[in-house]
This record gives C-alpha cells, sequence and structure tokens, in this order.
C-alpha cells in the first residue's frame, strides 16, 4: 500500500505477510472446492485428501503468527503498517477456521457417501460457489486494499444465510416426511451449516480489511439473512417463522 | 606486513614511503633544532647562573661594584610592580574581555575592539615603555614604580582580554540556556554561571600575562628605571629584576655579571613555573 | 493578570470506563495564530494549538520542522539571540506571554525547561538545585535543604547522591546530569516543563528512567516533549503534534496518530515512508 519505506527490508517483510496470506487464502479456496466436490460425488477418498491437507494450512498459519511476531519485534511498525500486522493476524485466523470448516465438510462427505443420496444435497454446490466467490473476493480485495469490495463481499453474506435458512427449511420438510432421513439430513444440514460459517469468517476477513485501509472499525449493522435460529416446526403447519426468539 | 609484492604497483609504493621517511625525518630535526637552543639556553643559565645562587641572592642589595650582594631590593621591586599591573589590568581586561564575548559578540564595536587588542597584543614592549614616558614620566618629571607598574598593566591587558574572551566562548550556549531556563538574569548568569566555568581559563590567562611581564625589560627602563637601593615607593624609580640583569650583565665587573646570571636563572625557572602551574590548571579543567 | 481559562471537552479515543465522566481538559496554554522569523524567513507558520494541562504533548516531526522553534517559543528562549522574533498569541493561563510587559525571567521561572544534553551547572550538586531556589526565594538554610532534597527526590535521583551532595555536578553520569537538570528545573516550582529532546544523548536504561519521571511529573506539570524518536513520542505522550515544515499537520490524542492518524504526511513520517 502507498509509497515505500524508507528501509527497504520492512516492506520485503511486511511484502512477505501479504504474499503469505494471498497463499493461505488460495489454499482455504481450494480446500472448500474439493470438500464441496466430495460431497456432492459422494467421493469418500477425495474428502480424505481434504482432511489431511488441513495440516498444510495450519502450517501456513503458525508461519504467519512467526512473521507477525517477528516484525513486531523488529520493526515496531505503527498506524497503517500497525494495521497491517494485526489484520494480518487476524485473516490468518480466520483462514484457518474456514479451512477447519472445510475439513467438517469433507468429514461429513465421507460418511454422507454411505447413506443413500438425499435431493436437497443440490443446494450445497450453489452454496459452496457462492463462499468461494466470497473468499476471492475479499482476498482480492486484501491484495489491493480496496474496502468497497470488502464492504460487497460483507453485504453478499446476507444472500448466503437467506440460503442457509432455505435449506434447513427444507430438510426439516424432508426430515418430517420420512424418518428414515433423519441421519443423511442432519449431516447435510452440518454440512451447509459449516458453509455458512465459512461466509461469516469471510465477513470478519472483509471487516478487518476495512480496519486496516481505513483505521476505523466497520460500525453499520451487517443484514442478516439467516433466521433459521428463530425458526420453530410444528407437527400441523410444519414450518413456521415466529418472530420471537 | 606482508611484503609489497602482492600491490598492483610496488615501485610507487615504495617511492611513496620513501618520501614518508624523508619528511618524518626532516619534521624530527626542525623539532629538534628548535628545542634543542631551549635547552642550550636553560644548560649555560644553570652552568652559570647556579653558582651564585646563595641565601645572600634573596637577602642582600645589590652591591656597589666590587662589592658583595644579593637581588632582594631587585626581586621586591619586580614583584609590587608586576603585582600592581595585574591589579590594574586583571579588571580591565576580564571586563573587556566579558563585553567581547558575552554582549557584543557580532556587533562593529566589537570588531574593531578585537583587531585593535589583536594590534596590541603583539606591540613591540619598548613602544610600550616610550608611550608611558610620554603620558606619565614626563608630565611628572621623575622615573617612578607607578609608571612602571602601568607600562607593565599595558601589556597585562590584551593578553587577558584574549584569554578572557577565548575562555568565556568556550562556555557553551547550552549552558547559557539553561542558567536562562531557570529564570536567571543575564548579570546573574555571567557571574555565576559563566564566569565560574571559564574561571580556570581565565586564572590561566592571568598567570600567562604574569610569566609575559615579569621578563619586561624595555618598558621599565623608561618609567621605573632603577634603583640601587632598597625602595618601596611607588612615586620613585624602582628596582626590578629584568633591568638590574641588563645592567650588570653590560658592566665590566665579575660580581655584577655574575649576579646578572643569577638573576636570569631566577626569572627563567620562575616564568618556567607560572607557564607549568597555568598548564596543569588547563588540563584540570 | 485576567483569567480565561477554557474548559474543553475532548473525548478521548480511550474508552472511558462505565461510571467514569469523560476527563475535563484544561488550556494550560493556548497557541493561537503564532508565527515566528528567524530575520526574514518564516520559520513558523499559523500556528493554533492547545497544550493541556497535566498532560505531556510531543512535538514530532522531521529536522527543521519548526518543533524546537516552537518549544523555544514557549519559553520565550529565543529573546537570547538578536534578529528572532515571534507574533501571534501564546496565551499562558490567559496572559499572552508574547507581550512585551512581560518579565522574561519571571516567566521562565514558570516554565522550566529541560534540553538536549545534560547542562549542569559549574558547582556542586547541591548548589545547582539550589541555585535556583534562592534566586526566588529567601529561604532558611534547613528549608532550603528540604527543597532541594524533595526536588531531588521528584527527579529520582536522591538515593543515588544523598552521600555526595558537595561533588561536583559535573561529575555524575550523563543519565544522573539529565535527572540533575530535572531537578533543578523542579525546585524552582514551575508550571510548565519543556523538554528539548532530553533523552537523545542518553543509553536505553537512562532513558527509561527519565521516561517514567515524565509520567510521574505529568501529575503536577503540564509537559510538552520535543523528539525525534517516535517510539519515545508514543510512549510518553498523551497528545502528540506532527510538524512539517513550520506548521502543524496533525494534533490528536496520541493513542489515534499513531494507530490510525487522517493526514496522509502523518502517516508517511511515523510509518517511516518520508521522503
Amino acid at each position: 500500500m502507498g509509497n515505500e519505506h524508507i528501509v527497504k527490508s520492512f516492506d520485503d517483510e511486511l511484502k512477505r505477510l501479504t504474499n503469505l496470506i494471498a497463499r493461505m487464502g488460495g489454499m482455504v479456496e481450494a480446500q472448500i472446492a474439493t470438500a464441496i466436490q466430495a460431497v456432492v460425488k459422494r467421493d469418500a477418498d477425495l474428502a480424505a485428501s481434504v482432511v489431511s491437507a488441513d495440516i498444510r494450512v495450519d502450517e501456513l498459519e503458525r508461519e504467519i503468527d512467526d512473521q507477525v511476531l517477528r516484525v513486531m519485534a523488529l520493526r515496531q511498525p505503527v498506524a497503517s503498517d500497525l494495521r497491517l500486522v494485526l489484520g494480518a493476524l487476524r485473516i490468518g485466523a480466520d483462514l484457518e477456521r474456514a479451512a477447519d470448516y472445510a475439513k467438517n465438510v469433507a468429514k461429513r462427505a465421507a460418511v454422507l457417501a454411505q447413506v443413500p443420496p438425499l435431493r436437497p444435497v443440490h443446494s450445497i454446490p450453489r452454496m459452496g460457489a457462492m463462499v468461494r466467490e466470497m473468499l476471492k473476493d475479499v482476498l482480492d480485495a486484501f491484495a489491493a486494499g480496496d474496502v468497497e469490495k470488502a464492504v460487497s463481499v460483507w453485504n453478499r453474506d446476507e444472500e448466503l444465510d437467506e440460503m442457509y435458512a432455505s435449506l434447513f427449511r427444507e430438510l426439516l420438510t424432508y426430515m418430517m416426511e420420512d424418518p428414515r432421513n433423519i441421519t443423511g439430513s442432519t449431516h447435510l444440514l452440518f454440512i451447509a451449516k459449516n458453509i455458512e460459517r465459512i461466509g461469516d469468517h469471510t465477513t470478519n476477513v472483509a471487516e478487518t480489511i476495512h480496519f486496516l485501509v481505513k483505521g476505523v472499525p466497520l460500525r453499520e449493522i451487517r443484514p442478516k439473512g439467516d433466521v433459521s435460529s428463530s425458526t420453530i416446526v410444528t407437527a400441523e403447519g410444519r414450518d413456521g417463522e415466529g418472530s420471537s426468539a | 606486513m606482508t611484503g609489497t609484492d602482492q600491490l598492483a604497483n610496488p615501485a610507487l609504493y615504495r617511492r611513496r614511503a620513501r618520501r614518508n621517511r624523508l619528511a618524518v625525518a626532516l619534521a624530527y630535526a626542525a623539532t629538534a633544532f628548535g628545542v634543542g637552543w631551549i635547552a642550550v639556553i636553560l644548560a649555560v643559565l644553570l652552568y652559570k647562573g647556579i653558582g651564585g645562587l646563595s641565601l645572600a641572592v634573596f637577602t642582600e642589595m645589590t652591591p656597589p661594584p666590587g662589592a658583595a650582594g644579593g637581588l632582594l631590593n631587585a626581586i621586591a621591586g619586580s614583584a609590587v610592580m608586576t603585582l600592581l599591573a595585574v591589579l590594574i589590568g586583571t579588571p580591565v581586561g576580564v571586563l573587556a574581555g566579558t563585553y567581547l564575548s558575552e554582549f557584543g559578540k557580532h556587533d562593529r564595536v566589537s570588531a574593531i575592539v578585537r583587531f585593535v587588542n589583536d594590534i596590541l597584543l603583539s606591540a613591540p614592549s619598548v613602544v610600550v615603555g616610550l608611550f608611558v614616558y610620554e603620558i606619565m614620566v614626563a608630565p611628572m618629571g621623575h622615573f617612578s614604580g607607578y609608571a612602571g607598574a602601568v607600562a607593565l598593566a599595558v601589556i597585562v591587558i590584551p593578553v587577558v582580554v584574549r584569554t578572557t574572551e577565548d575562555m568565556l566562548n568556550l562556555v557553551p550556549d547550552t549552558m547559557r540556556e539553561a542558567a536562562a531556563s531557570i529564570g536567571l538574569p543575564r548579570s546573574h548568569m555571567i557571574v555565576h554561571i559563566a564566569y565560574r566555568a571559564a574561571r580556570a581559563g581565565i586564572v590561566t590567562g592571568i598567570l600567562l600575562a604574569v610569566a609575559r611581564v615579569s621578563g619586561e625589560t624595555a618598558p621599565l627602563l623608561f618609567t621605573a628605571l632603577n634603583n640601587q637601593f632598597w625602595s618601596m615607593n611607588m612615586n620613585g624609580p624602582m628596582p626590578s629584576l629584568p633591568v638590574v640583569i641588563f645592567q650588570f650583565a653590560l658592566s665590566p665587573f665579575a660580581e655584577w655579571q655574575k649576579l646578572a646570571w643569577t638573576g636570569a636563572l631566577i626569572i627563567t625557572v620562575t616564568v618556567l613555573g607560572l607557564s607549568v602551574l597555568a598548564r596543569s590548571l588547563t588540563h584540570r579543567r | 493578570m485576567s483569567a480565561s481559562v477554557q474548559n474543553v471537552q475532548i473525548q478521548l479515543d480511550a474508552p472511558v470506563p462505565a461510571g467514569e465522566a469523560p476527563e475535563i481538559l484544561e488550556e494550560k496554554i493556548s497557541i493561537r495564530n503564532l508565527e515566528f522569523f528567524y530575520g526574514d524567513s518564516r520559520a513558523l507558520k499559523k500556528i493554533d494549538l492547545p497544550l493541556y494541562s497535566r498532560k505531556v504533548t510531543a512535538f514530532i516531526g522531521p529536522s527543521g520542522c519548526g518543533k524546537s522553534t516552537l518549544l523555544r517559543v514557549l519559553n520565550r528562549m529565543y529573546d537570547l539571540y538578536p534578529g528572532q522574533r515571534a507574533t501571534g498569541e501564546v496565551m499562558l493561563d490567559g496572559e499572552n506571554l508574547l507581550s512585551p510587559s512581560v518579565d522574561i525571567n519571571l516567566l521562565r521561572a514558570r516554565v522550566g525547561m529541560v534540553f538536549q544534553k545534560p547542562t549542569p551547572f559549574p558547582m556542586s550538586i547541591y548548589e545547582n538545585v539550589a541555585f535556583g531556589i534562592r534566586l526566588y526565594e529567601d529561604l532558611p538554610k534547613n528549608e532550603i535543604d528540604a527543597r532541594v532534597e524533595s526536588a531531588l527526590r521528584r527527579a529520582a535521583l536522591w538515593d543515588e547522591v544523598k552521600d555526595k551532595l558537595g561533588a561536583a555536578g559535573q561529575a555524575l553520569s550523563g543519565g544522573q546530569q539529565q535527572r540533575l537538570c530535572i531537578a533543578r528545573t523542579v525546585a524552582v516550582r514551575p508550571e510548565v516543563i519543556l523538554f528539548d529532546e532530553p533523552c537523545s544523548a542518553l543509553d536505553p536504561i537512562s532513558t527509561a528512567k527519565i521516561e517514567e519521571l515524565i509520567d510521574e511529573l505529568k501529575r503536577d506539570y503540564t509537559i510538552v516533549i520535543v523528539t525525534h524518536n517516535m517510539q519515545q513520542a508514543a510512549r510518553v505522550s498523551d497528545f502528540t503534534t506532527f510538524m512539517y515544515l513550520g506548521e502543524v499537520v496533525e494534533f490528536g490524542p496520541t493513542g489515534t496518530m499513531f494507530t490510525a492518524p487522517t493526514d496522509r504526511r502523518t502517516q508517511d513520517y511515523i510509518t517511516g515512508r518520508f521522503g
């Protein structure tokens, strides 16, 4: 960002940090894609490869932590540099959590491959594509210091939440129709929840980008599209939304 | 050194090394030449003067030709006139030096005063003697110790002005600012801070001035003249060591010549002592 | 002197603990439309700046930005030198200290200063401190003794020198000399203390001691510090002023200045991107 430091090696160290974030981001993107593939294709081997690759993501996060510590101790960054370094630390943590959720998705994909296919599974690739797009955009926003793009990602989370809520309702109905669907549906529900959580971490990254570029936190209230936490199911009405929590 | 063979141009290096050795040798020779003469002077003085050194030199008056005696009246006269010269010259010199350094550092008057002072510093002392003869001895109608002291004071003043100014200039401005920063008025600052910081240097200047005047003969010849007897009357002719040496050395009498050598030794040792003292004072700073 | 103290309320960036009222800041010195000239060249341009009571305000900026010049206006140190003059207003408790009717020595007794290089006077440790006291107060010996001790204690030097008060001030170590100078300043009971790069000649331990001292002193005094060391400004000050080319570019709570400054030039300077 901006012009260069008088001390060139400081620029190099910050550059190394942003490169690490970019690498880690790319890796998490791939993990999510593979996990979704494993769900769709009912491929237990693919799922296993996601689980084993998670270690590499964790290693990258540790590398980011080390680099942050190093820059803090040796350069004592202030202002925009300080925000960048702290931001990198937080983004690293968010990406690591996102990768963990991808791993969980993969684990459940392996289980799901052993039960009969379920109809609502078609929603999963849509949610997956959506969250991957969000993650990609937020990483681009980080690389370019583009606040507008970050805010747009932040706003898009509402849509993802809505997709999750609608899948939630669908699965409830499905489970009520035939109790044999319950095992598969529950796993699917958790998979959807995991994807939704990845979206939340992506919005965290967007907020961090806003802070590290502008110096002030993103204070507006984010629109919420996930109403599943207040959804009540009754035997008669099948589904219904209670406005009271 | 591992030899010159790995150098790009060993010949050039050897030429330079040769030139260097030559220059160093010349410098040593020049130093030896200068210091040598001082050594010779001191040696001759010691050789000729130490024999005459006895208690009588410091207790008896200058003798008439052919008789034995000492230099008491000459030493006393020199001491009294030098003391008075310093008493006159020091306040004038210190105050003028203070003006130059503390008040008029950059104005035109100071530049002129500084220039004139430098001329005075190197003025031939015989001129100073003649000057005081004209303004004091001639109007009063007789030689006097006062006139001698004034002539010496005229030589003391520029030395003290110079050293005072230099020493006050060495007091850092931050010290003056520090004094001002606690609300110290300027006059207080000069007296309590600047003088105190420059004290050793100013005292050194005064000592050097004393050393300078204690060997002066020419200005005293025209002013205090001489006196063969004990005289503490400043209003009349007064004896002094340099003039007595001058007179006795030129005389045909062996005793007088011997006393002259002894007197010269005493002056030299005194001046040397003062210089060493001044040196050690500045070093202690 | 006419008292027109302004009470200005500023919302500090630091979160105020629940139940506590936000801090009320009192302007000890108000600089208004100040300009400063070295001969014909203008070194300070239209400076407007508050200096708050019992707070530490740091002036930072590249060499030649005018921060030391501004500091030296506050006790009119520039008066020592011909050809330097200031216009505008510097109100100290409602009185314009640039006014010709101000007694400069009394002003300097109210606005003390500690310099870049330690400047102990050529006298004993005791005399260094007692000197300023005797200047304005006629006290019996035992009271002066007490004042000297309390000043040396305030400067965190007492324990190190109590057994050698008669020793020369210049025989102390650099850090001790600087603390002696602080004791000397404090002994005169000023209201404002100006620090002109007080640690630039000191090692890190001595620097830390001085910084701790500044933190202690701000309970009773208004403190202004000029420093080249930005980390030091960040450590010791409550407010930071960034100056550039004779102007105040940005002034604000130090916490904000070092995390999210608003001006690009401040940002570039404190992150080491200048030039």
